[in-house]
């Protein structure tokens, strides 16, 4: 790759799309934003890249690639803007996909709503066919109901098709054999199967997952057609490559077939960016907190790798509550997300005490300091009470803040009625709202069987940094990791991104008497299948790694652990040392072990390329203003208002130390130094606060 | 610490509530019984001295509300607060005491700081065998299982072997069981350091001020609710399957002031089969009623609770003696929240829901498995029609008023030897209204087994459907079938190789006229086929 000196990370986010171009050779990154154009993204995309080439005179033919996380899957699926689809189950299942399972998301909310299903009930339809869990056929699939509902369909407005049969993901024969029927009689509709798409056991998410694949990719198809086009004919002649939901980029290729992979896009760059950022100060155990305007999210890192997860949940329509929204078995980075964000609202609930979010003032009409017509209290108004958060330079400037509306909004609704000060009820909403964050984020690691003590916290995102110390102290944490450019994160993370590709297969068998010659040969070709995948992604044989896993649980339990395995170990059929290994890390999660039989419920694959070695330059440090500034900043551990420098971020050299109190600005994010803290930089340029 | 600031009583207030929520996670993490696993079938709270409640789990479910204050002072009474010591846990599942059924454990640890106690942490688990031998036609509680007396089976942190050997001799999975206890014993104990580091932070010696101002902004904000409804009497009389006769379940209502009284007079008495209701299942489920119709937002503690009153005359279906049969509790329990509903609908009928598709409906397989040459047991559950709300239709199968997830089919089919062949709405089954009732679905199961399959089946609503409210209309009643023939609705049936037994659940009921049915909604049914054109809707 002699010429290929650049790389372009581009991820579309609700108001901002940001872009980040690394000069391979010297490290040096130039980041660029332009206002994200809902109607065709691809637009934005386009035009922010040839502004970056023409800003910085780079030549098209010297960018080796464009890496591109994006919100349009997510977007599709909660804006309910896919085609319109139908369902073909298994003869008498065609409303599982409606009935879900059953469960209350809010248990005291009478009038709560259950999403509705992607495709309506009279557009679900069923064949005969019926295959036994261990994958037999008990009943023959009736092809020619098969194609004359192919006709059927082909002559209706349905634009695509998914295809879910009971127990396909052990024998998709069937499921291929609709797909078949179809290509010949209805040759221009879009099919796709569960057992490609999810071949994992749970009829209603496995339905979930197929249908919402079938529903967008028609629309992504086109977008990334579309946009490839767009890259080529702005004189870069290499490919267009996607960030999957588990962190994996893969080519253009690949990523239409599972658009629904896709669904997380945009956040999985902000973990990987939250891993480089750790990697490159020498720490591998991580909690990345990323807080926005209207949401925060947590997400573990471990070994240098953001946790992930099979199984995710899109479209929540009540509160961000688990269980409103449309499942989907896809391997996603594991994140926790909630109602915390600067626009959320404050306000006194019937106990006459405050409190922060769900819900959000967003961007329309804004924090009451914004000036837009905001009336209600915001996490923003008290950040910028409290002097977290400057009036002059929010933005870098661009966007001046007002206090006195931001104070008037405070007084009227929670000074006042609780008969405190402005300031009090401004430290009680960045603290409730932090005390929420942190709650949130242990409980998701608890969940993972993790303690957070253990972890360096990483804030990146608009607000994380204002909140990073006053969170980190609530949950034990004594270090921080703080990048630079922590607003455009995510879209660095694309860049340092490995191409890679996961497959889970489930086969349900007790680890006693396992099958392990089908099992070799089943994890041998989901191995050859990813190879395939980044052979096509300009991947070398010679670089590709498969890592191999396996999800079991006890006979009778609820919950899976992912045992990681060698390919010999399976190939030598070695249940001993498997049981041994389910063991161990069953002890590390649980703190115990069970005397009940192991059983095995599916199996992982990931074919991995490379992992960028990307080296950032920190020789901007100390390039910018050393003039310090000074301002009022309230700190709880000083009682009360303390004078405050402000630093400027770039104005920091690469040996100054600090101690809090103290402010450190940039554009996009300001960190906030409590006394008690000290900063230092470190050689790649982020800066390190730990604890006294 | 006699006057807090409001900023920092909602700060602590908030930290207990994380705090019992990460206890209650790491518990459900460890724990042995799928529901506790699966559905939170748990609760974990702190007490005061005085046995009220002021943090609660908010995953906890709604059977286990206000129980465990109950149980708290039910022990107190057999070992005053002189007699404990630091690291002493008190057991009992004695029903009377606990949450109405013996599968559920229940536990309360002292909080020692400075030689005085400073609260109590106390919790309630599901356990999935407590030994004897449950079946549909109990004619007693002593056939129901082993009933823990309250006893203390932690000794000043030392296990008591006495009591350990009790449960260890008279239980099917005493490992389990046990495991699930010291898994709770472990959560005690990370509860204690917690409520301790928070007492440093605040550099406070005990939690009174905050338990005072707790329980007091809880009861004025129940009280400013209640007192905004208009006073007066509002009742509802509801008739319901029973086991071989009709039994009334009667529910009057007064609002008075800032107070409501519930009082279940009338009620049919108590039966000898398991179908009974303890005071305390009946109590947990009326103020879970309330709490959904007047303030979903209420936090669970003594506080909301106060202004409310629950009666029900002894020895009734609702509030049954000893040795009254209890196993099937939430087949008289789950028709609480409905009488409930039905009274309020007379004062707040824009606050409640038509009836659902509940008693929850569910069915034991038992049978020994050919391929795996081991016997088995296997609960199912499935749920009916959620009953229509003043705005909208009733979701289609949604469990109420417990939560309970089903399995998938996938799964189920992995384990025992028997074939779904269908799990499909019925048209037709939700009840008519300007807002329609939640369809009830149809789920039948073909038997691959080599030998028979016993099924225990504890059904309700096959004779009396979910009503429903303002001039809806019911929803379908369930039925129970094998191989296309009634079968009893509350007993144990072989299941024969080849046999295929169906069950539908209730649909649930509409609200409102249906003549003020909007035509879209009533053309989308159509359309969708849950209303087919020669029928109206159930």
């Amino acid at each position: 790759m002699s010429d290929a000196t650049y790389r372009i990370g581009v991820d579309i986010g609700g108001t901002f799309t940001d872009l980040v171009l690394l000069n391979q050779a010297t490290g040096a990154l130039l980041n660029g934003k332009v206002l994200t154009t809902p109607d065709d993204p691809s637009r934005a995309v386009l035009d922010g890249i040839r502004a970056l080439l023409r800003q910085h005179d780079v030549p098209p033919a010297a960018v080796g690639n464009v890496i591109h996380g994006t919100t349009l899957v997510a977007n599709a699926l909660i804006e309910r803007k896919g085609v319109k689809t139908a369902l073909i189950t298994t003869s008498g299942f065609r409303d599982v996909l409606e009935i879900g399972r059953e469960w209350r998301y809010d248990l005291f909310d009478l009038q709560l709503e259950m999403p509705p299903p992607l495709v309506s009930r009279q557009n679900r339809f069923e064949l005969t066919e019926r295959l036994a869990p261990n994958g037999e056929v008990i009943t023959p699939l009736d092809e020619a109901a098969a194609a004359a509902l192919a006709r059927q369909l082909a002559d209706s407005d349905i634009a695509a098709v998914a295809v879910v049969f009971l127990h396909a993901f052990k024998n998709p024969a069937h499921e291929r054999r609709v797909k078949a029927v179809f290509a010949e009689h209805a040759p221009g509709l879009n099919v796709c199967l569960s057992s490609d798409v999810s071949p994992e056991i749970g009829e209603y998410e496995r339905s979930s997952t197929a249908v919402a694949n079938a529903y967008v990719q028609p629309l992504f198809r086109r977008y990334v057609a579309d946009l490839a086009a767009g890259i080529r004919d702005l004189g870069i002649a290499r490919d267009l490559f996607l960030m999957l939901s588990d962190g994996g980029t893969v080519h253009r290729s690949a990523a239409v077939e599972y658009p629904i992979r896709l669904v997380q896009s945009g956040p999985a760059g902000g973990a990987q960016a939250a891993s480089l950022h750790g990697r490159l100060a020498g720490e591998s155990e991580l909690l990345c907190f990323d807080m926005g305007g209207t949401t925060a999210k947590a997400c573990l890192i471990e070994q240098g790798r953001p946790s992930r997860t099979t199984s995710f949940e899109v479209a929540r329509m009540f509160r961000f509550a688990k269980g409103s929204g449309l499942p989907l078995q896809v391997p996603v980075v594991d994140m926790i997300e909630i109602g915390a964000g600067g626009g959320s609202i404050a306000r006194l609930d019937r106990m006459g005490l405050i409190q922060v979010g769900p819900d959000s003032a967003s961007s329309d009409p804004g924090p009451a300091c914004y000036g837009l017509g905001g009336t209600e209290p915001t996490v923003t108004d008290a950040d910028l009470l409290l002097g977290y958060l400057d009036a002059g330079s929010f933005l870098g400037g661009d966007m001046a803040l007002d206090v006195e509306k931001a104070e008037a909004a405070i007084r009227a609704r929670i000074a006042e009625p609780l008969g405190i000060s402005a300031v009090e009820a401004a430290w009680g909403i960045h603290e409730t709202v932090t005390e929420n964050m942190a709650q949130a984020a242990t409980i998701h690691a608890l969940e993972k069987g993790r303690k957070v003590e253990g972890y360096r916290l990483v804030p990146i995102g608009g607000a994380g940094p204002v909140h990073a110390c006053s969170l980190a102290a609530k949950m034990g944490i004594g270090r921080l990791i703080c990048p630079t450019g922590a607003g455009v994160a995510s879209a660095l993370g694309l860049l340092a991104s490995p191409t890679a590709f996961e497959f889970v297969q489930a086969d349900m068998q007790p680890l006693d008497g396992l099958d392990f010659t089908r099992v070799e040969a089943m994890v041998r070709d989901l191995a050859a299948r990813g190879r395939e995948l980044l052979a096509a992604s300009d991947v070398a044989e010679a670089n590709m790694a498969a890592e191999y896993s396996v999800l079991m649980r006890h006979v009778g339990q609820g919950y899976e652990v992912e045992v990681p395995l060698t390919l010999e170990t399976i190939a030598a059929a070695d249940a001993a040392t498997i049981a041994d290994r389910f063991a161990r890390v069953y002890h590390d999660l649980y703190g115990r072990n069970e005397n009940m039989a192991p059983e095995v419920i599916s199996w992982r694959v990931v074919v991995t390329g490379p992992t960028p070695d990307l080296s950032l330059d920190a020789s901007t440090a100390g390039a910018g203003p050393a003039a310090k500034k000074e301002r009022q900043v309230y700190f709880a551990e000083t009682g009360g208002f303390t004078p405050t420098p402000v630093h400027a971020r770039d104005g920091l050299s690469a040996t100054d130390t600090l101690a809090g109190p103290a402010i450190v600005e940039e554009r996009e994010s300001t960190l906030v130094v409590p006394p008690g803290w000290t900063v230092r930089p470190h050689a790649s340029g982020n800066l390190i606060l730990d604890r006294t | 610490m006699t006057d807090i600031s409001p900023v920092r009583l909602g700060l602590i207030w908030q930290r207990l509530n994380g705090m019992i929520d990460e206890v209650a996670e790491s518990f459900i993490r460890t724990s042995f019984s799928s529901v506790v696993r699966e559905n939170s079938d748990m609760a974990f709270s702190l007490l005061d001295r005085q046995g009220r409640q002021f943090i609660q789990t908010r995953r906890s479910i709604p059977s286990f509300i206000g129980t465990l204050p109950r149980t708290l002072r039910a022990i107190l009474e057999v070992y005053p607060e002189d007699t404990l010591q630091p690291g002493d846990v008190l057991i009992s599942n004695d029903s009377w005491l606990g949450t109405g059924h013996l599968n559920d454990i229940t536990m309360v640890h002292p909080i020692f700081r400075h030689g005085r106690i400073v609260a109590f942490a106390g919790s309630t688990a599901h356990t999935v065998d407590i030994g004897g031998a449950p079946s549909p036609t109990a004619k007693d509680c002593y056939e129901e299982g082993l009933c823990i007396p309250v006893c203390r089976i932690v000794e000043a942190g030392v296990e008591n072997r006495t009591v350990v050997a009790f449960l260890q001799e008279n239980l099917r999975e005493p490992d389990e069981t046990l495991g699930d206890i010291r898994a709770q014993f472990a959560a005690y104990r990370m509860a204690t350091e917690k409520l301790f580091q928070l007492l440093d932070d605040e550099g406070i010696e005990d939690l009174d001020a905050v338990i005072a101002e707790i329980l007091s902004r809880s009861e004025a904000s129940m009280r400013r609710t209640i007192a905004d409804l208009p006073d007066g009497e509002f009742s509802d009389e509801m008739t319901v399957d029973g086991f071989d006769h009709p039994l009334t379940v009667k529910c009057a209502i007064r609002i008075a002031g800032d107070e409501i009284a519930v009082d279940f007079a009338g009620t049919s008495p108590q039966i000898d089969r398991p179908v009974n209701c303890v005071m305390n299942y009946t109590y947990a489920y009326a103020c879970y009623a309330l709490k959904c119709a007047l303030d979903p937002t209420a936090p669970n503690n003594d506080g909301s609770f106060r202004p409310i009153t629950v009666t029900a005359p002894d020895g009734c279906l609702l509030n049954a003696r000893r040795p009254a049969p209890v196993w099937g509790r939430h087949l008289s329990g789950h028709y609480v929240p409905p009488a409930v509903f039905g009274a309020l609908a007379r004062v707040v009928p824009d606050r409640v829901a038509a009836e659902s598709g509940s008693p929850l409906w569910n069915v034991y397989f038992k049978g020994r498995n050919e391929a795996t040459g081991k016997p088995f047991v296997k609960m199912f559950f499935m749920n009916g029609g959620h009953g229509a709300r003043p705005s909208s239709d009733g979701p289609g199968c949604l469990s109420f008023p417990s939560n309970v997830s089903n399995q998938p089919i996938e799964q189920f089919e992995n384990q025992v030897p028997l074939l779904v062949t269908e799990k499909a709405f019925v048209p037709d089954t939700g009840g008519a209204g300007r807002f329609r009732g939640g369809p009830a679905q149809r789920l039948s199961f073909r038997s691959v087994a080599e030998s028979p399959i016993t099924m225990t089946i504890r059904h309700e609503r096959i004779v009396y459907p979910p009503r429903g409210l303002l001039g809806g209309g019911p929803g379908s009643a369930g039925r129970d079938l094998v191989n296309g023939e009634a079968i009893p609705a509350k007993a144990q049936v072989a299941l024969r190789p080849g046999d295929v037994a169906t069950f539908q659940t209730p649909g649930g009921g509409g609200m409102g006229p249906p003549a003020d049915r909007p035509p879209e909604l009533a053309a989308a049914d159509r359309a969708a086929g849950l209303v087919t054109s020669d029928g109206e809707a159930a």
